[in-house]
Order: structure tokens, then sequence, then C-alpha cells
């Protein structure tokens, strides 16, 4: 693993039953880089996502994360390793507050026992004033604080969506793996958020996987895409380059025909 | 008075006992019909310890909650590990409870087997109830407060999500039964020395689900409404003597209903706090100016 | 030596029982995914409905068993249309159907104590109906019986999952639900059959140990160990279901008869124990993990 290689892939294969959703599949991520991965639907994206967090196992291959090996890890060991990701469909918890959901990424690992817990003494006290202290600030990066009270499951769509990355935020990841954030977006929406994407891109340093099939949005933000089909890598570029590549255009083209016969 | 005394001591008891399945299932979303065993741990060990060992009461009591919060664990590491489906939990649970059942009717020494220990001596009074529940409500509700009970609410509602984010998922949940089983192992002892006797028989599934029901009716993620509903609970057999035998049947039938038509039970969500308690004063017109201004 | 055949052929009765029991706690699994916790009582209703059936006079005994059996099989179904499917089209927490299924059980099972009494009663029918001597081993024909109709039933069973439309219909429920009712199969039959047949083998079931104990309004305990078996064998499969529930009922008679009937229940809980520690995906390596 190079120096400033945050995420390696190697030869990464996953197999559902008898169908393999990841094909021997390599890739390099550098520290820092915004990395778009499109390709059709079904082409294994998302169980890339999966893998690399520990929520399907590998048959084989290796995926390395700062010189640790992932496969095998259990996901909340991935998750604290410095890895969080977001879902196609939102997986906020709908009943808790705003606030409350994005608290929950700063003590997933609580910062005292359950004893102290117990006790209530004052170092629980105000370890829960500073953990709401700090939620807060995550908040208003978002631009979320006023609805710090409500329960998230009242938010709108996109809202919903902005808590999701703040709490993912909060998690001070090292790596970023966004699952379609714009899904459901109308054009307007998509602007705000890939301009949200580049604005924590800068302001944080994370090294950012985006999975998405608004190409404006993976244009706007990301130098390099991957294009994956049927679970192999078939290109991978800047998105110029991708989109005038006959293969990904046949690949694309086979979806929507196969769709619409 | 003395009897109302007695009743609400069976009615204290029963709380703490809530308090723990308040965590497990209210909380963290465990589901578990065989904590009766855990308690038939408690009762037996801290009736045991004093009638045997001269044990100091109090001290028995912990030692039978601990001895349960002890078995607890083999259990919690068996089935609740990774991220295995709480049917593996249940069906555990539910073989536990017969388990101890069995051993402790199958076993005469000591323990007297089917036929049961009695003679133990009146320890348990009201004001020992009392005490031991002010102390109880405090606890859960700091744990509840706490960033632990914060975690076992995510692990309840969105487990995949919990553990996605990092939460020890198997952690929080073998925590929350070894302090169930705690709760329920002391209010074991405490009954032990209520009754003065103690037989297999009232360990049975059927206890076990008596202590889910409290939850069921009071609801999940509030400690006052299942708190309510088990002291309600206590108090129903004795005022509906005639239907009494009905009772069982009763709780099958609205385990059901609510489950149905309010799932949430009758508080669910919702904590009884100081502001209600300010607003309902406020209502009948107790309320003094000097809280006028807190409540708005 | 004769001692253990004898033991073993009982053993194999008793887990052909097991896996009757276990098939349909786990048929409901793998297509609900849930543990249907009220399966007792389906037991409990086929043996009180097959005592009743066999006193009434006017009843010659096979229409009294089948008539059993088919209340069994229409209990179930009925629990599962009014108690299950409101949450189920709701997509309730697993947490919400187990505690529906506990309340299920409790309400029948008590309102049989209340109604009709807990005490323990024969089965109107000959207790032994004489033994089959192979060698120096005496077979109960009892026995002999509870094999093959169990074997006969889950014969019949997996024809009609394997080679029938309808059962190919079911198994393809097994992998998603949803999916399933956008491709046409109507899921609230589908339910009614899974809930009628997993209903029918606990009446089968029932019968049999009421005939071999008693009737009580406790058979239905017996369900644990269907329960038990489905984990050795592997939660959700029905071939797991069928060797587990054989190997318990074997294992558990050996225990029983050379060690002490005692310790028979405790052995097999221990068993679950072990399973669960060792290898809890069971025999045939069912994924132990929650749902994603």
């Amino acid at each position: 693993m190079l120096a400033n290689e945050v995420l390696v892939i190697d030869g990464l294969v996953v197999q559902f039953g008898g169908l393999r959703a990841i094909d021997d599949f390599s890739l390099s991520l550098t520290e820092g880089e915004l990395l778009g991965l499109i390709g059709p639907n079904g082409s294994g994206k998302t169980t890339l996502f999966n893998a690399t967090t520990g929520v399907v196992p590998a048959a084989a291959g290796s995926i390395r994360f700062k010189d640790t090996e992932l496969i095998g890890l259990p996901s909340n060991k991935i998750a604290t390793l410095g890895i969080s990701r977001t879902f196609q469909n939102i997986r906020i918890f709908p009943r808790m507050t705003v606030l409350q959901n994005v608290a929950l990424a700063i003590h997933r690992i609580p910062l005292y026992s359950v004893w102290e817990a117990f006790l209530r003494t004052k170092k629980v006290v105000e370890a829960d004033r500073k953990v709401e202290a700090e939620a807060y600030e995550f908040l208003e990066a978002l631009g979320l604080q006023d609805y710090a009270k409500r329960e998230a499951g009242t938010l709108p769509y996109g809202l919903q969506r902005k808590v999701e990355i703040a709490r993912a935020l909060a998690t001070r990841p090292s790596l970023l793996l966004l699952d379609e954030p714009a899904a459901g977006m109308n054009d307007q929406e998509c602007v705000q958020l890939q301009e949200l994407i580049q604005e924590i891109h800068d302001k944080y340093k994370l090294s950012t996987i985006l999975i998405e099939h608004h190409m404006t949005v993976v244009a706007a933000v990301c130098k390099r895409v991957v294009v994956l089909n049927l679970g192999k890598m078939l290109a991978q570029g800047s998105v110029r380059d991708v989109q005038s590549d006959p293969r990904v255009i046949q690949a694309y083209l086979g979806e929507r025909r196969s769709r619409y016969a | 008075m003395r009897y109302l005394l007695g009743v609400a001591s069976v009615a204290g008891i029963s709380m703490l006992a809530t308090m723990g399945m308040v965590i497990l299932t209210g909380y963290t979303g465990l589901f578990s019909v065989g904590h009766a065993g855990f308690m038939a741990i408690g009762a037996y060990t801290s009736a045991i310890l004093v009638m045997r060992f001269n044990v100091p009461f109090l001290l028995a009591l912990v030692a039978g909650g601990l001895l349960a919060t002890l078995c607890s664990l083999l259990i919690g590491h068996t089935s609740l590990r990774g991220r295995m489906r709480g049917d593996y939990f249940a069906i555990a649970m539910l073989g536990f409870g017969e388990s101890i059942r069995l051993i402790l009717a199958n076993t005469k020494p000591v323990i007297g087997g089917a036929m049961g220990l009695p003679g133990i001596p009146q320890k348990t009074t009201f004001w020992h109830v009392l005490v031991i529940d002010i102390i109880a409500l405090i606890l859960v509700r700091n744990y509840v407060k706490s960033q632990w009970g914060r975690n076992s609410i995510a692990v309840r509602e969105q487990e995949v999500a919990a553990m996605m984010m990092g939460v020890d998922v198997a952690k929080v949940k073998i925590w929350a039964l070894a302090i169930s089983a705690f709760f329920v192992g002391c209010s074991g002892g405490l009954w032990a020395f209520f009754m003065t006797y103690l037989q297999p028989a009232q360990f049975s599934q059927t206890r076990s689900s008596d202590l889910l029901a409290s939850v069921v009716f009071g609801g999940m993620n509030s400690i006052t409404g299942p708190a309510i509903a088990s002291f309600f609970l206590a108090f129903v057999p004795e005022l509906l003597r005639e239907v009494a035998k009905w009772r069982l049947v009763a709780y099958g039938a609205v385990f059901v209903i609510i489950m149905i038509v309010r799932p949430q039970g009758l508080f669910g969500y919702k904590d009884i706090g100081f502001e209600h308690i300010n607003k309902i004063l406020g209502k009948l017109g107790l309320k003094r100016r000097r809280y006028a201004d807190v409540s708005q | 030596m004769d001692r253990f055949a004898q033991q073993a052929v009982t053993g194999l009765s008793i887990g052909s029982i097991y896996a009757l029991l276990a098939v349909g706690y786990a048929l409901i699994f793998s297509i609900f995914n849930f543990s249907n916790f009220a399966f007792g009582s389906s037991m409990m209703i086929g043996a009180y409905a097959a005592y009743y059936a066999l006193k009434s006079p006017s009843i010659p005994t096979w229409a009294a068993i089948i008539l059993s059996l088919l209340i069994g099989a229409a209990s179930s179904a009925i629990i599962e249309r009014v108690a299950y499917r409101p949450l189920r089209v709701r997509n309730s927490p697993k947490l919400f159907l187990m505690i529906t299924a506990i309340g299920v059980n409790l309400l029948l099972v008590q309102s049989v104590v209340v109604v009709i009494g807990g005490e323990y009663r024969a089965l109107p029918l000959p207790s032994r109906l004489g033994v089959i001597s192979l060698g120096r081993v005496n077979i109960a024909i009892n026995d002999l019986l509870a094999a093959a109709v169990s074997g006969v039933s889950l014969l019949a069973l997996w024809t009609f999952l394997e080679k029938t439309r309808l059962g190919r219909a079911i198994r393809a429920c097994s992998y998603d639900m949803s999916t399933a009712s956008l491709m046409g199969i109507p899921v609230d039959l589908i339910a009614f059959l899974v809930f009628a047949i997993s209903g029918f083998l606990a009446a089968v079931s029932g019968v049999f140990c009421a005939q071999k104990y008693a009737v009580s309004p406790y058979v239905g305990d017996i369900s644990n160990k269907a329960f038990i078996a489905s984990v050795l064998g592997g939660l959700g499969s029905l071939p797991g279901a069928v060797v587990g529930g054989l190997l318990l009922g074997f294992v558990e008679t050996m225990i029983s008869g050379f060690v002490s009937s005692l310790y028979r229940d405790l052995f097999s809980y221990s068993l679950l124990v072990i399973a669960l520690v060792f290898f809890p995906q069971g025999m045939f390596g069912k994924d132990v993990r929650e749902s994603l």
C-alpha cells in the first residue's frame, strides 16, 4: 500500500449463491480523493459498499483501509476504524430528534461506563453536554440547527438526507461512502447537494466515494470516476472520458434495451 | 391497612422486575419469555443464603441478583453475539426459563424439589420495597438518559443502521440482558421473603408473560408507563376476585389487541415528568404561582 | 443390545413427531421470517378437538381424527388472519409479532384451562394398539404409526412444495414477500395455506402426543422441542428441521432410557446452548444474522 492510499481493493469477489455480484474488482483510492462510482442498475455498486462495510462477506480478494484488512471484520468495528456510509433508502432514526440522531454518531461508543451512567456522575453530565454541543456544531455546519428538536421522521425528504450526511460526518470518518444521496431529488436540490458535497470535501478533506446516477452531480464534484458493470470495472477516468467510452455507452444502452424489451 | 400494604408490596416487587423488563424490552427491544428463570434464581439464592448461611437480608438480595446476572451472561454471549437474530435469543430464554424450573423441581436437597421451600422468614416490608423501588426508578431513568440508553434505543429502532454507525450492538444487548437479570433477580429475592415459601411452579412461563405484560401495556420507550401498568396489574386480581381466573386469558387478548391497535402501549414514548404534573395541578387550580413560569 | 434397539425405535418415533413439529415451525419461519410462538396452541386445539370428536358417539373414529386435524389447521389459519396479518401488512417490527404470538398462546391455552379445566384426560383411543415383535425387539404399533404418519405427511408436504405450482409459489415467497406479491402471487392465499399446513402438522403431533401422554392444555409445550430441533438443523431449513427433529428425539430418548428420564428435557436445553455456542447456523448452515 502506498503512503497516500487510503483504500485499496484487490481482486474482490462477492458471491450470492450462483451470482457473482462483484467479479475480481480492484481499486485504489488516494487520500482526500472524491471518487465517483457509476454504472447501470444492478452492476454491484451498493454491493461494493456493503462488502467494504462488512455487511456482506467476500468470497475472495482483499479490502485494505490504511493497512488494515477489512474483510472479516464486523460492521461496527469497520465503522469505528473511520469509515462512514449513507444508504440509498435513508436510515436515520425517525422517532429520535435530529439532534439525537447526530449525537448518536458521536457517542456510538459511550464516553463513560454503564456504572457511571447509572449514577449519573458529574462526569456523565459533562460528557452528555459536550456531545450535545458537538452535535449542534455539525447541525450548524449543514444548516440544520433550527430542526434540532424536531423528530427526524417528520422532516421533508431532502432535509432527512442532510441529517443522514450530518450524522455520517459526526463520526469523524476518514472515508465517506455516499450511496446515491441525490436519489429522488429534483434539479434544484441536486445543485444544492453537489455544493454541499463539494463543501464537505473541501472543509473536512475527506476521502469520499460517491455512488450516483445523476451525472450532473458526479461531473461537478468528481475528478475521477470508476464505471462498474456486472461486478467488474468497465472503465475509469475523468467523467468526460468515461462518458464517451463506447463500452460504457454500450453498457448503459444495454440496460435501457433490456428494460424496455 | 396491613392488607393494603401487602398488596402494595406485591405491586412494588412487580414494579422492580418491570424496571428490568423496561430496559430489556422497552428500550433495547429484546423479547424474552424466560425471565421467570432469573426471578427464581434470585428468590431461591437469597432464601438459602439467609436461611442456611445467615447472610444479612439485603446482602442476600444482591447476591441473588448477581447470580442471576451471571447466568444471563451465559445466555447473552451465546445468543446475542454477532448479528444473531432475535429468534435465537427468544428460544434460548424460553429454554432457560424451563430449565431453571426443571432443575428446581427435580432437586430435593436444600431446594425442596417440586414441593418447594417453606419457612422463609418474613423480612420484606413495604418500606424495603418502597425504597428499593425509588432507587430502581432513579437508576433506570439515569440509564435511559445516558449515552448507553440512547444506544439501546438505536438498537431497538434500527439495529443494522446502529451497527453500521459503529454501535457495538452485541455489547449493548448483553448489558441490557445483564441489567434486566439483576433487577428481576432482586425482585425474586424480595418476593421470597414476602411470600415466605417458594415453589418452582411460581416461576413458570406464565410468570414470564406477566413480567412482559407491564411493558406491553405500559408502553415501549417509557419508564412511567410500565411502572404504572405494573402497579395497576398487581391490584387488578385483588379488585376483580370474581373474574380472577380469566386474568391470563385477558392478558393474552390484550397483548394481541394492543399490538394491532396501539403497539406503543398506553404511555409509549411518553414519560410523565414534572412538566406534566404541573400542567395537571394547574388545571386543578392547585398550581402555586411560584411554578407558574417554569411550566410555560 | 436389545434395550438399545428398543430405545432406538421409540426414539425414532418421538423423533418423527419432533420432525413434524419442527417442519411446521420452520415452514412459517422460512416464508414469513418470524417465530410463531403460538404454534403450540394448534397442537392443543388438535388434541382437544380429537378428544371431543372421539368421545362423540355419532362420529366414526377415522372421521374424528380427520376432523380434529382440519380444526387444527383451521385454527392456525385463523390465528394468522386475525392476529398476524394486521402486523404483517404494516411491516411491524419482529418484536411486535413475537409479543402477539405469546399473547395468542396465552389467550388460547388459558381459555382452555378456565373453560375446560386443566386436568389431564386420556384420549378415547386404545393407548396401546399392540406390539409387533422383530426378533427380541418389541415395537409398539403406536410408535410405528407415529413414524409412518409423520413420514407420509412430510413426503406429501415435500411433493406439494417441489412438484406443484402452488408449492413453488410458496417457496418463491420465502425469498421476498413484497417481490412475490408484485409478481402476482396472492400473498394472503399463501399465508392461509402455509399456516394451515403448519397447523395441520401441529394437530397431527398434538393428537399423537395426547394419545402417548395425555390431553392437557399444556400439550403445546412440547413445541419448545420443535424450536430447538429447528436451531439444530438450521433455523428456517425444512430438511434441517426433519433431521434436527429426528436427531433430537433419538438422542433424548437414549439419554432418558440409559441415564435418567428426569434430565431428558434439561439435556435438550443444554444441547440448544451447545448448538448456539458452536454451530448456531445449524446442520444445514442457515444464515444466523438479522436481515438487512
